[in-house]
């Protein structure tokens, strides 16, 4: 028996050994990486994307108006995918060069860690937790969060949610917002967070949650006869486009494209198609 | 080093938030033990009638089994979420879990404890009969000890995977220790540490009881 035990034991510390050297080892590599690549050659990363001769871009696929698949045409379209079209002319000298991936809040991270995509325009919100692990550029686009709530409920504003159920979806900024805002209100919510925008939804209609608190546009692509948007509007929240942290160059080239766009009034026109001007 | 997803500074803010992950622990845990509770109680009763006499019995269990184990675990779940709801049935998450997963392995269990019967050889039942045994006894002094050494060793094999099984959960915001890591991680992206460290912990979990299972399968060897 004691025996059996020290195996155990044994076996049991030889697993957790495998699993911290294979973290230290992934660890490892990406400084050799990062070591290798010679200093000079800073515009690697979009030398990369032009050999390769089209730009990776993680979009929204079920974000009406920024990045939504038409299921009629099966084509995604959208603002943020303009703006993509934008970038692909610039570096590749053809808007139509991009490969769409549709992503969710939690796989954009580990899409671009692994450079599955360049770059990422998915109403990706900026913090400075992100910042501290992407670029992240200055915002192109600011929305703030929204209540989506059945008309029968009788909530009418912020202070009518104390103790109510908020379905938020995982991996988005919006908890934090909200949390911020019901504590300045003096109100207590509880959460519950779902994979997807559509799942957030069916908790509101099948009354598991009271309220759907997101960006107010993306609300608006859910909003029904039995449903409306709270007039109270709070924590702004400001997209921005993401890159790998090493990939400095795109970045800048985004950064730069974004910032004459918006000099120029071409920014204005993009939102002004696609109906985002407020 | 910024694009490594196991970058030290994501390690320390892990450990910060360890209160998360310990909570999200702790529920994926209650889930588990009541699980398998239920998932016990239904084992043995479905499987015992898998075996009886009575042919409405034997019926009773193959719908029971067929349904379970012939239909994914996540519809099952995701029809007790969202569905019931519009019926008026609104179940908490925590009985969705410990109901749901344990209605669910209940199924594998009761075919573990139907074949575990039906490897004794059915002389052994005859020859209990014909020296007076009832049924239910024969049951009792013959049959049952004999199967157990069979039946235990599934039976706790399908105890690990209900552990695993309670991380469905995650899916209808059920506050288990998967939900706690994708909610973390999605939040801050630093989800190299957070799926490391939810792995090991249901390795943790589960390696005991594989253990005592091979145990198991060792001592019914030597004994039967």
């Amino acid at each position: 028996m004691n025996l059996s035990k020290k195996k155990m034991l044994t076996l049991g510390l030889a697993v957790i050994t495998a699993f911290g050297l294979l973290a230290a080892g992934c660890g490892g590599d990406t400084k050799k990486d990062d070591a290798k690549k010679p200093a000079a050659v800073a515009n690697d990363g979009i030398q990369k994307i032009k050999d390769r001769g089209v730009l990776k871009v993680g979009c929204k696929v079920d974000v009406p108006k920024f990045g939504f698949k038409d299921p009629k045409t099966n084509k995604i379209e959208g603002f943020e995918i303009d703006l993509a079209k934008v970038i692909a002319k610039k570096i590749l000298g053809d808007e139509n060069k991009i490969d769409l991936t549709g992503v969710v809040a939690k796989t954009r991270g580990p899409l671009l860690d692994s450079g599955e995509i360049d770059l990422c325009i998915a109403t990706f919100t900026i913090t400075d937790e992100r910042k501290q692990t992407y670029n992240m550029t200055s915002p192109y686009y600011e929305d703030p969060v929204g209540f989506l709530v059945k008309k029968d409920s009788g909530i009418k504003s912020i202070k009518d949610l104390n103790g109510k159920n908020i379905a938020v979806p995982q991996g988005a900024t919006t908890r934090k917002g909200v949390q911020e805002a019901a504590d300045k209100a003096g109100v207590k919510v509880p959460f519950s967070e779902f994979p997807t925008y559509s799942e957030c939804k069916t908790a509101l209609s099948a009354g598991r949650a009271d309220a759907y608190a997101m960006d107010t546009s993306n609300l608006l692509g859910y909003i029904d006869d039995s449903t409306e948007i709270l007039p109270d509007k709070i924590a702004p929240q400001f997209y921005g486009a993401a890159t790998k942290k090493d990939n400095k160059a795109l970045f800048d080239l985004v950064e730069k494209t974004f910032e004459d766009m918006k000099k120029s009034g071409e920014m204005d026109k993009l939102l002004t198609k696609w109906n985002l001007k407020k | 080093m910024a694009t490594n997803p196991f970058a030290e500074y994501k390690w320390q803010a892990l450990f910060t938030d360890w209160r998360l992950f310990a909570d999200g622990l702790t529920v994926t845990i209650e889930v588990a033990i009541v699980a398998l509770l239920v998932a016990l109680l239904l084992g043995i009763l479905f499987g015992v009638a898998g075996v009886f006499p009575n042919k409405n019995l034997r019926i009773l269990n193959r719908v029971y089994v067929e349904f379970f184990q012939n239909t994914p675990l996540v519809i099952q779940v995701i029809f007790l979420y969202h569905a019931l709801p519009h019926l008026k049935i609104i179940l908490p998450v925590f009985a969705i879990g410990s109901l749901g997963i344990g209605i669910y392995t209940g199924a594998y269990m009761a075919e573990a404890v139907r074949s575990g019967i039906l490897a004794i050889p059915r002389g052994q039942l005859e020859a209990g009969l014909s020296q007076g045994f009832t049924y239910f006894q024969a049951m009792q002094y013959l049959i049952l000890p004999q199967a157990k050494k069979i039946i235990l060793p599934s039976i706790a094999n399908q105890g690990v995977n209900l552990i695993k099984n309670t991380s469905v959960l995650a899916m209808i915001a059920g506050g288990d220790l998967m939900y706690q890591a994708d909610s973390w991680s999605g939040m801050n992206m630093y989800y190299g540490p957070a799926y490391i460290v939810t792995g090991l912990l249901y390795w943790l979990l589960c390696f005991p009881l594989t253990k005592y299972v091979k145990h198991l399968e060792g001592s019914s060897e030597v004994r039967s």
